[in-house]
């Protein structure tokens, strides 16, 4: 399998004295299913938001296939971005706007200025989007306004605006925080489905260490700022997760016991 | 927290001994610096007016027969309404004369708002250039409508293009700031969103901030276009603008002849409620959708 990411070295300093990430350094494989774990202020987010840049990093090399990130101008960083897909906590989506109108922003990035501006999309790209809304099981919703959904249908949305960008990688920061148990495996089996039936490469930042140790190839552990574990789901030990959340042996809630699927 | 002793429980039982304890407490209500200050101003207040009204130099005017005059004077306005100097057509023909240049100028002040309003909108644009067109246009609003028609009047002469361009900036200023701080309203969540989907500004401006923005910017804009209606009332009489205004001008400081003063009042007041009930169901429309 090829690397399709490669962070290098990567640090970033906020202001004088917080140092978000030091000497971060990870690949990730085509099809992989990545996730970061670490406590509060660890450092995910950032890491994430490096990756595309909605974060420039301070230092270090960000390689997404074959380009080099960090270097991009504004017109070449725009057509990387489009090949990666966000998925943030909060949906971010725009509430007034119908779930299709939604779905359909995932191809602002393709297309011109005007027709982007005046929403003039192609018959094609709304059969797209409603083919993706009907995988996952919104096709009732199509017209709904965004904001008369639940939580775990706005985060599908999320989903299918990353969805239709036609990515190669996407990125979720924490895609089940703000979800109920039920959504939430919903959400995680839809990202997993994404991974394993059409090839897109995921890299999740999760709270939750038995959902990530059950849906991941690969678990890195961050901490301060660095990673402390880069290794499978199924190799992580009790004691490799204590040390990624600087506790106590026996101080956390969490079931290693089969949890591992796939 | 800290226990403090054991939990009371409820019991339905008034107590005498405890309702009074109570009540001296609530009666010990701390003087707080703000309800001082404002007894103090209110006691200003009340003062200033009673030492204005007895020193007014009240000449030889009668306080009932002034009031009664007035009252006379009122009555004639507006029980006894007639138009001799011009026609009601005409009337009408300068009502819409008026309602044009409100309109007017809103529409100009609209259009240059909503990109100045872009810019000056911190999510979506940079820091320092929010500040300085916030700034520019806080210190435009300080001056009123009319100055800024006197105003341009110096270059363009007293008339109705000094009244369009001096009520259009004060339009824009006054509707910048209520653009702009409804386009700060959106979260940041969404325009994160369509950044790191490779949108670039104006798919991102239109495809999210105005749409999320919209209810907010008709009514806004409709309040102005009321003001805007006034002040194109005023701009007639003060400015020589035309319209409406100038005729009660005319009625007024010329023939001095209140009936008719009375008549063009009540043309305004029409115009002005059919304006409030339009706008109101427009603003009706408008929340349906949202
Ligand atoms: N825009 C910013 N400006 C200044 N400091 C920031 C900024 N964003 C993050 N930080 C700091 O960087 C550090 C890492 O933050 P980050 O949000 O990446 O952590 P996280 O691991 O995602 O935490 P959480 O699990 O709570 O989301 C924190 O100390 C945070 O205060
Ligand atoms: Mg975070």
């Amino acid at each position: 399998m090829t690397t399709l990411l490669e962070v290098k070295n990567v640090s970033k300093q906020f202001g004088k004295d917080t140092k978000a990430l030091s000497n971060v350094t990870f690949s990730v494989k085509e099809g992989e299913f990545v996730s970061v774990i670490g406590p509060s202020g660890a450092g995910k987010s950032t890491l994430l938001r490096c990756i595309n840049r909605m974060v420039d990093a301070s230092s270090g090399e960000i390689i997404f296939d074959d380009a080099y990130v960090h270097q991009l101008n504004k017109k070449e960083l725009k057509k990387v971005r489009t090949k990666i897909g966000m998925i943030f906590q909060h949906y971010n989506l725009v509430n007034r706007l119908s779930v299709i109108e939604n779905t359909l922003h995932g191809r602002l990035g393709y297309k011109s200025t005007l027709a982007g501006a005046l929403g003039l999309y192609s018959e094609d790209e709304k059969l797209q989007a409603a083919r993706i809304l009907q995988i996952l099981g919104l096709e009732e919703q199509i017209y709904k306004r965004s904001d008369q959904l639940s939580g775990g249908q706005k985060q599908r949305v999320g989903i299918a605006r990353a969805l239709i960008q036609d990515p190669k990688l996407l990125l979720c920061d924490e895609p089940i925080a703000s979800l109920d148990p039920n959504s939430s495996k919903i959400i995680m089996d839809h990202l997993r489905n994404i991974c394993t039936s059409m090839g897109i490469t995921v890299v999740v930042n999760l709270h939750q260490v038995d959902v990530a140790l059950k849906y991941s190839d690969r678990i890195i552990g961050v901490n301060s700022g660095k990673v402390v574990f880069d290794g499978t789901a199924k190799s992580i030990t009790s004691n490799d997760i204590h040390q990624i959340y600087g506790s106590d042996e026996g101080k956390l809630i969490f079931d290693l016991g089969g949890s591992h699927v796939s | 927290m800290q226990a403090e002793g054991p939990i009371k429980t409820f019991s339905l039982q008034t107590d005498k001994f405890l309702d009074n304890q109570l009540r001296e407490r609530l009666s010990k209500k701390p003087f707080s610096k703000s309800s001082i200050a404002i007894r103090t101003c209110g006691l200003l207040l009340i003062f200033l007016t009673i030492y204005a009204f007895i020193s007014f130099d009240y000449k030889d005017v009668n306080f009932i027969d002034a009031l009664l005059l007035t009252l006379d004077n009122l009555g004639k306005m507006f029980f006894e309404p007639h138009l001799k100097h011009f026609s009601f057509s005409h009337a009408l023909f300068q009502v819409l004369v008026t309602l044009g240049l409100a309109f007017l100028t809103t529409i100009f002040g609209a259009i240059i708002a909503l990109l100045l309003g872009l810019l000056a909108a911190e999510n979506i644009s940079s820091k320092p250039l929010s500040v300085v067109i916030k700034g520019t246009v806080a210190l435009i609003r300080a001056v009123p409508t009319v100055l800024w028609v006197l105003i341009f009047a110096v270059a363009a002469g007293l008339g109705s293009v000094a009244a369009v361009i001096g009520m259009t900036f004060h339009s824009i200023s006054y509707l910048v700031k209520a653009y702009s701080e409804s386009f700060e309203e959106l979260d940041k969540g969404a325009i994160e969103a369509l950044q790191a989907s490779g949108a670039n500004w104006w798919q991102i401006v239109f495809q999210a901030v105005i749409p999320s923005s919209i209810t907010y910017m008709v009514s806004w804009t409709f309040l102005r276009f009321e003001i805007n209606f006034a002040v194109a009332v005023a701009m007639g009489a003060a400015a020589g603008a035309g319209g409406i205004g100038f005729d009660m001008f005319m009625a007024s400081g010329f023939y001095f002849d209140l009936r008719e003063i009375g008549a063009i009042t009540y043309f305004i007041l029409i115009v002005a409620i059919c304006l409030e009930i339009f706008a109101t169901r427009i603003k009706k429309k408008l929340k349906v959708l949202s």
